[in-house]
């Protein structure tokens, strides 16, 4: 099976043959990949060399923890991409966006209202967890549809306090 | 004289305290909330008690119902820890009101060090320098902080008055700021201090923030440890302290450590405590704030001195003279510590929740880590997000940074993000190794991404272990499919279809 895995505008194509042979941008490759303990962490040697990585399956991709560096792909296989490149690619600034909680904790402030015109970067909420005030940010430029919560309200983790249009 | 220590904190620094009573041969006695049951301090003290709901208010801040513990476990004395109840004068004045004792120092120099326009007022008198601000002005309204700016001059901070941490604190690079900042510091300083009171203080540019450990018997001796480098910060919150500073030479540290050492006897100064300093680049150093308590970066002091700060707080409340002088402390090789905290580096260091599910930490040579939790133990949000602390020693600077980059390397905490490739990019810094850094390097000169070379060979291996992955997880949701199907024998198949056709 052949795998497309994409990050910022580089991208490389994986192939995985039955016998688990590997070949990397059409390069054979010898390696032998296992998880450890159940757990998200990954060993691979290849060609001798030995990595050993944090990978996080997620809906938009997969994580990668590699020495220190992380790296978000997009993974595809041959039919996914050709399905994508034939509806002439994701549309990724339009839609209606959620924030989520990404933890729980208290709404300390909301400096923006329903309505407004946002741009990406702004705060929209202010969060307070872990003795902290964390500020959630605008992701992109939109407009404030609805807003969910109120100013003292106790959030659990992943609730949606606002969406974005 | 006491036997059993009462330890007024959780997470790391209980442990650490439970540490040296053990060594001491001495009992502990923790305290816990609901929601630390399992926590490691309540399972590694002798006796433990409940205070109360997870909520700080409801449990580590209870000084009625520590004190009630104390007496009826009959602990001969409480130790704060830092954080929580460590700097409230009302805490340790109520613990000597109970006839315990507070290891720490007396209530009278926390009040003085405490309300930082007397703790300015006192070292300045003492002839301390002071950085420019208007500290020690009372509790200003918005619009006399307004008037009085221009006269520190731009730019400059707003600190909350209860403060600490870098809570309630706002940076103002122009006037027309100043009135938003001004109510977002009070905000902050009001939900985590219950005060909302700030002034205004010069910023240094290119400052860098040395401490000096300062120890200190009921005799009158006070010593100072060396000093310590604490530059590297986020938002006023410290991410990495060493000792000895880079910046440091022997004549300065005499300078500094004498000028340290009459701030403590400024306020009668009784065991452990910190002389924060703001130090410009021609070395002019300024006082900053004494934190009355055991900091969280001690141990990077008792690495290159030997000495064992939290027993030597217990032997100065016992009453005992200092062992040693100022002549006996020598440093010897170099120390580093990384606060590994329960966030992500990769997305505005957002705290991250969760249940650890796996931790395995550094061991090796020169390596220590001080931590209060373990894998199955959830990271909850109402303590910081401090997980533990990872110090190493190495004989030179650079020998300890190639011997943290291995640490850090083999430390893996799973469950939630933490910020453990932060320090891995630190550590690989051309600035961080050249020592070449002030208290502004992380936010203004410091990125979390790869340099080019490096990152080519690492993006292709990172791209096969995606694929891997990905191949993986397509795989098992097939069987998944496949197996439930028909998830029982063909046997009972045919007979349910008898049954049907009856």
């Amino acid at each position: 099976m052949k795998y497309i895995a994409s990050v910022d505008d580089q991208s490389f194509e994986i192939e995985i043959r039955p016998n688990d042979q590997l070949v990397v941008n059409g390069e054979p490759v010898e390696a032998d990949f296992q998880s450890v303990g159940d757990q998200p962490v990954y060993t691979l040697l290849l060609n001798g060399e030995s990595f050993e990585a944090l990978v996080y399956p997620s809906d938009r991709g997969v994580q990668v923890l590699l020495r220190g560096r992380l790296f978000d792909f997009v993974v595809e296989d041959e039919r996914q991409r050709r399905l994508r490149q034939s509806s002439g690619g994701a549309a990724v600034q339009s839609g209606e966006y959620q924030l989520k909680a990404p933890m729980p904790g208290l709404i300390v402030a909301i400096p923006i209202e329903e309505g407004q015109e946002i741009k990406s970067g702004d705060d929209l909420i202010i969060l307070e967890s872990m003795k902290m005030q964390n500020e959630l940010k605008a992701p992109r430029d939109g407009i404030v549809n609805r807003i969910r919560v109120n100013v003292g309200d106790n959030v659990d983790q992943n609730q949606v306090l606002l969406t974005l249009s | 004289m006491f036997n059993k220590v009462l330890i007024a904190n959780r997470g790391e620094i209980a442990v650490r305290v439970i540490r040296a009573c053990r060594e001491l041969g001495m009992n502990t006695v923790a305290v816990y909330s609901e929601a630390d049951r399992t926590a490691l301090h309540v399972r590694q003290s002798d006796e433990a008690y409940l205070l109360g709901p997870a909520a700080a208010r409801d449990s580590y801040l209870r000084i009625d119902k520590i004190i009630e513990i104390a007496e009826k476990s009959g602990a001969g004395a409480i130790h704060p820890g830092y954080g929580f109840l460590a700097e409230r004068d009302d805490f340790a004045q109520a613990v000597e009101d109970a006839g315990l004792i507070f290891i720490g120092p007396r209530p009278s120099a926390i009040a003085a060090m405490g309300d930082k326009a007397v703790a300015r007022a006192t070292v300045t008198a003492a002839g301390v320098p002071v950085v420019p601000g208007t500290e020690g002005e009372g509790d200003l309204r918005n619009e006399d902080l307004l008037d009085l700016a221009p006269a520190i001059g731009f730019p400059l901070l707003i600190k909350a008055t209860a403060g600490g941490g870098g809570k309630g604190m706002r940076e103002v690079r122009k006037l027309e700021d100043m009135p938003g900042l001004l109510e977002s510091a009070r905000r902050e300083a009001e939900a985590a201090f219950g005060d909302g009171n700030v002034y205004l203080e010069k910023l240094i540019e290119g400052a860098r923030h040395i401490e000096f450990q300062i120890l200190a018997d009921t005799q009158g001796n006070v010593i100072h440890l060396g000093e310590r480098e604490c530059s590297l910060q986020r938002r006023h919150q410290k991410l990495l302290e060493e000792s000895p500073s880079p910046f440091m030479n022997d004549e300065l540290r005499v300078r500094m450590g004498e000028v340290a050492c009459k701030a403590a006897q400024s306020v009668d100064y009784l065991n452990a405590g910190t002389i924060e300093f703001l130090v410009d680049k021609d070395e002019n150093f300024y006082f900053l704030e004494m934190n009355t308590r055991l900091q969280v970066e001690h141990p990077v002091t008792e690495l290159v001195t030997g000495i064992d700060i939290v027993k030597e707080q217990i032997r100065i409340a016992r009453g005992r003279k200092l062992r040693y002088t100022q002549e006996d402390i020598q440093m010897n090789g170099w120390a580093m510590e990384c606060r590994i905290n329960a966030e992500d580096p990769y997305a505005n260091f957002i705290p991250s929740t969760g249940v650890l599910n796996s931790v395995i930490p550094p061991s090796g040579p020169g390596v220590r880590v001080d931590t209060g939790v373990y894998a199955g133990f959830e990271i909850s949000p109402f303590y910081d997000s401090l997980i533990s602390k990872l110090i190493c020693w190495g004989e030179t600077r650079g020998e300890t940074i190639l011997r943290m980059r291995r640490a850090l390397e083999e430390y893996r905490i799973l469950g939630v993000k933490t910020n453990i490739p932060f320090h891995q990019n630190i550590m690989d810094s051309t600035r961080f190794i050249a020592g070449s850094f002030d208290t502004r390097f992380v936010e203004e000169r410091f990125s979390m991404d790869t340099p080019e070379d490096e990152r080519e060979h690492l993006t292709t291996i990172a791209a096969v272990m995606a694929a891997l992955v990905a191949h993986r997880e397509g795989q098992q949701a097939a069987q998944i499919v496949r197996r439930s199907e028909r998830d029982t024998s063909n046997w009972k198949w045919v007979s349910r279809w008898e049954r049907m056709n009856r």
